[in-house]
C-alpha cells in the first residue's frame, strides 16, 4: 500500500515515514500544496494524508482539485485545526476523514486500515485458498501454520492479496508497494515474487501466485486441473 | 428611546410609535381646547354686546319719548307711550311692536318698586326689579321662563335721589340657541377631531420610524456566525440613515476584533498543538518497536528540541497576554537611551559573533528618554535579533540616534532580506510572518514584532518601519523627551 503524506512540518512527516514504513507501507512526503498535488496527480496512491495549513496550495485546495480531477483516493485530513466548522468544512472539501493533531499513532493506523478496507470491501484479515493475511498484525497463516515474510515480501503479498482474482501489472505492483525514490526497474518484481512463491510453498500454499506473461501477476485460489 | 429609570416601572411600555402620537396629540388637544374656549368666550361676548347695545338703544328711545333727558324724572305720565296709553303721541307702529313677545319689554317702577306702567307685551308678568342696584345695570333675568337680558335705568330727581326706575328687557332665545349649538358642536368634534389626529398621527409616525424597525429586526438576528450582516440603508440622507451608517461602521469593528481574536486564536492553537504533535508522534513511533541507543538518544534530543522552542512560544504568549492588559502601566523613568542598546547588544553578541555581523552606532544626539527600562530593552533586542535573523551573514547593521526638534530618534537599519511592501503593514501583527512557510528555520512564531508594537504603545514610543525587498529594514522608534 503506498500513501502520500503532505506536511510542511518536518518533524511531523519524519515519524509518519518512520511509523508508516514500519507498518510496510510505501510512504511519499511533500512538504507543500503544489508537489503534493503534482505527486497526487501523477501517482496513484491508495492513500492521501494531507495537512491543512501548508505553503503554497492549502490543504482544502488540494483536496478539492484531486476531487475536480476525479480521482477517489481515501484522503485523511490531518490538522491542528479542531473547530466544529473546520471539521466539517474540511470533510465537505472532499475528505474522508479528519484526524486532529496531536493524535495517538495507534489511532492514525487504525483509521487508515478502515479508509484502505473501504476501497477492498474486506476485513483486516483475508484469505486465499488456505492463505491467510493479517494487515493489522502483519501474521501469515497457511492453514493454521504461521510462517513469516520480510516487510517487502508482506507488503507485496498483502497487495496482491487485496487485488485477489484480478490481474496486476508490474508497473502497478511498482507504484502501490514501493515508494518514489524506487527507480529501478520492475526485474525487481519478479525477485520478490520468487522469494514470496518459495516460502508459500514450504507452507504449503503453492501456486497461489500465478504469473500472466507479458502483463504481472495474480493471485487466485488454486483449482484442481488449472497448472 | 430612554426611558427614566423610576418612571419606566410606572408607565405602561409605550412603543414610540405610540408616544410621539400621543404627546403630539395632547399638545394638538391643549391648543384646540384653548382656542375653542377663547372662541366660545368671543361668540358670547359679543353676543351680549348686541344685546346691552339694543338695551341702551331701546332705553334712549323709551327716554326720547318721554321727553326726559340726563335721567331727571319728570313724572310717570311722561311714560305714557309704554303702556299704548299716549294715543295722542300715536305711535302706532312702536304699540304694534309692544304688543309682540319677541320684541323688547318695557317696564316703569316707583322707587319703592311698584309697577306703575308696562308694555302690553308683558301681560301678567312682570320684569325682575331689583332695588339694590343704584346706577345703570345689566344683567341677565327670566320672564316666565323665557331668558332675557335687561337694563335698570335709575331716574332721578334734580336732587339726586332715585324717583323711578326704567328697566327694560330683550328676550335672549335665538341668541342662546346659537351660543349652545356651536359650545355643542365644539364639546361632540373636540373628542372626535382628537381620535381622528391620534389615529394618522400613529400612522405617520409608523411610516418615519418604519428604517428603526429594520434597523431593530437586522440587529436581532445578529450573532458570531453571522457578523458580516448590515443593516439596509435608508433612501433618504437623515438621522435614521446616519443611524445606520454608524451601526453598520460599529460592526465593521466588531467584526474585524472579532475575527483577529478567532484568528489569534486559531494560529495560537496551531502553533502549539504542532509541536505537541510533533513530540508525541515522534514517541509514540519510537516506543512501537526496540530500537538502538543511539535512536533513542537522536530522537530524544529531537523532542526536547521542539519542546523548548515549545516553551519559548508560551513564554511570548504569556508576555503578549500581560502586555495585552491596557491598565498595566510602565515604570517610566529617566534613561540614557546608548547604555539601553548596548547591553541589549552585548547580551546578542553570540548571535552577531556566530553570523559574523557587526553592529555600528551612530549618535548624534545625547539621549535621554522617558521609558521602561526593561520593556524598552525587551523591544530592542526584539528588533535586534530580528535583523540578525534576517540578515546575511558578515553584513552590518546600523543604530543612528538623533533628535528631530523636540523628539529623540533611534532607527535600526539591516541589510537582510527586506519585506515586500504589501507585506509592510502587517509585520506587527500576531503570528504573521513575511515568509510563509511555517518552517522552523528561522525560529520565530511571528510574536517578536507584536510584542514591540504592544510596548511601544504602553510607553507612547512610536515606532514605524519601512523596507525595500533585498535590501535591508529600517525601524524607527520616536520617543518623548524625558
Amino acid at each position: 500500500m503506498r500513501l502520500l503524506v503532505i506536511e510542511d512540518e518536518t518533524g511531523i512527516a519524519r515519524f509518519l515515514k518512520e511509523g508508516l514504513e514500519e507498518e510496510y507501507f510505501a510512504v511519499d512526503i511533500a512538504f507543500d500544496g503544489k508537489s503534493g498535488l503534482d505527486l497526487a496527480m501523477t501517482n496513484d496512491y491508495d492513500l492521501i494524508m494531507v495537512d491543512w495549513m501548508i505553503p503554497g496550495i492549502s490543504g482544502i485546495e488540494v483536496c478539492k482539485q484531486i476531487r475536480k480531477s476525479g480521482n477517489s483516493v481515501p484522503i485523511l485530513f490531518l490538522t491542528a485545526r479542531d473547530t466544529l466548522e473546520d471539521v466539517v468544512f474540511g470533510l465537505d472539501s472532499g475528505a474522508n476523514d479528519y484526524i486532529k493533531k496531536p493524535f495517538e499513532f495507534e489511532e492514525l493506523l487504525a483509521r487508515i486500515r478502515v479508509q484502505l478496507r473501504k476501497t477492498t470491501q474486506d476485513g483486516d484479515a483475508q484469505t486465499v485458498g488456505s492463505l491467510t493475511i493479517n494487515a493489522v498484525t502483519h501474521q501469515v497463516f497457511c492453514g493454521s501454520k504461521e510462517f513469516t515474510l520480510t516487510p517487502k515480501e508482506f507488503a507485496l503479498l498483502d497487495y496482491l492479496v487485496r487485488n485477489k482474482d484480478r490481474p496486476c501489472s508490474r508497473s502497478r505492483i511498482i507504484e502501490h508497494v514501493w515508494d518514489m525514490h524506487f527507480y529501478s526497474d520492475t526485474s525487481v518484481i519478479d525477485v520478490y515474487i520468487n522469494f514470496l512463491r518459495k516460502k508459500l510453498e514450504q507452507a504449503g500454499c503453492g501456486n497461489l501466485i500465478q504469473t500472466i506473461r507479458g502483463v504481472g501477476y495474480i493471485v487466485r485460489e488454486t483449482r484442481p486441473g488449472t497448472q | 428611546m430612554q426611558r427614566h429609570a423610576a418612571g419606566g416601572k410606572s408607565l405602561p411600555a409605550m412603543s414610540l410609535r405610540n408616544r410621539m402620537a400621543f404627546y403630539y396629540t395632547v399638545a394638538t388637544a391643549f391648543l384646540m381646547a384653548v382656542v375653542f374656549a377663547a372662541i366660545l368666550l368671543m361668540v358670547d361676548r359679543i353676543v351680549f354686546m348686541h344685546f346691552d347695545e339694543e338695551l341702551r338703544h331701546e332705553v334712549a328711545e323709551t327716554l326720547e319719548d318721554a321727553h326726559i333727558k340726563g335721567q331727571i324724572f319728570n313724572g310717570f305720565d311722561s311714560f305714557r307711550g309704554i303702556d299704548g296709553t299716549a294715543e295722542e303721541v300715536g305711535e302706532h307702529k312702536s304699540l304694534e311692536k309692544k304688543k309682540d313677545l319677541d320684541s323688547e319689554f318695557i317696564q316703569l317702577v316707583d322707587s319703592s318698586g311698584k309697577v306703575v306702567r308696562k308694555s302690553p307685551n308683558l301681560s301678567r308678568n312682570l320684569l325682575t326689579f331689583n332695588s339694590a342696584y343704584s346706577g345703570v345695570r345689566y344683567f341677565n333675568s327670566l320672564i316666565d321662563s323665557v331668558q332675557v337680558r335687561q337694563v335698570q335705568v335709575p331716574l332721578v330727581n334734580p336732587n339726586g335721589i332715585a324717583e323711578a326706575y326704567l328697566i327694560v328687557a330683550v328676550p335672549m332665545k335665538s341668541a342662546m340657541i346659537v351660543l349652545l349649538d356651536l359650545q355643542n358642536i365644539m364639546l361632540v368634534s373636540f373628542p372626535a377631531i382628537i381620535l381622528i389626529l391620534f389615529i394618522l398621527t400613529r400612522a405617520i409616525a409608523g411610516r418615519s420610524i418604519r428604517p428603526i424597525e429594520e434597523v431593530i429586526a437586522t440587529a436581532e438576528t445578529m450573532t458570531q456566525a453571522n457578523l458580516d450582516q448590515r443593516i439596509p440603508l435608508p433612501r433618504n440622507h437623515d438621522e435614521l440613515y446616519r443611524l445606520s451608517v454608524t451601526i453598520n461602521a460599529l460592526l465593521d469593528r466588531l467584526q474585524d476584533a472579532f475575527q483577529r481574536e478567532k484568528q489569534f486564536t486559531a494560529d495560537a492553537s496551531h502553533e502549539l498543538k504542532t509541536p505537541l504533535a510533533v513530540v508525541k508522534g515522534t514517541l509514540d513511533v519510537l516506543v512501537r518497536k526496540p530500537r538502538e541507543s543511539a535512536h533513542y538518544e537522536e530522537r530524544i534530543r529531537y523532542c526536547l528540541d521542539e519542546l523548548n522552542r515549545m516553551a519559548r512560544l508560551i513564554d511570548q504568549l504569556l508576555m503578549l497576554a500581560r502586555y495585552e492588559d491596557d491598565t498595566l502601566n510602565p515604570n517610566i523613568a529617566k534613561i540614557d537611551i546608548e547604555a539601553s542598546l548596548q547591553s541589549v547588544m552585548s547580551r546578542l553578541e553570540p548571535l552577531t559573533i556566530e553570523k559574523l555581523i557587526s553592529i555600528r552606532m551612530e549618535s548624534t544626539s545625547s539621549g535621554t528618554i522617558a521609558a521602561d527600562p526593561a520593556m524598552l530593552e525587551m523591544m530592542f533586542e526584539n528588533i535586534l535579533s530580528n535583523a540578525i535573523k534576517y540578515s546575511p551573514a558578515g553584513s552590518s547593521i546600523e543604530i543612528g540616534i538623533a533628535r528631530r526638534s523636540a523628539l529623540l530618534v533611534c532607527t535600526i537599519t539591516d541589510h537582510g532580506v527586506g519585506i515586500p511592501e504589501e507585506k509592510l503593514q502587517n509585520v506587527f501583527d500576531r503570528f504573521y510572518r513575511v515568509d510563509e512557510s511555517r518552517s522552523s528555520s528561522t525560529g520565530g512564531f511571528g510574536l517578536g514584532l507584536s510584542i514591540v508594537r504592544k510596548l511601544a504603545d504602553l510607553q507612547h514610543i512610536g515606532i514605524s518601519v519601512s523596507s525595500r525587498e533585498n535590501a535591508g529594514t529600517i525601524f524607527e522608534m520616536t520617543f518623548p523627551a524625558a
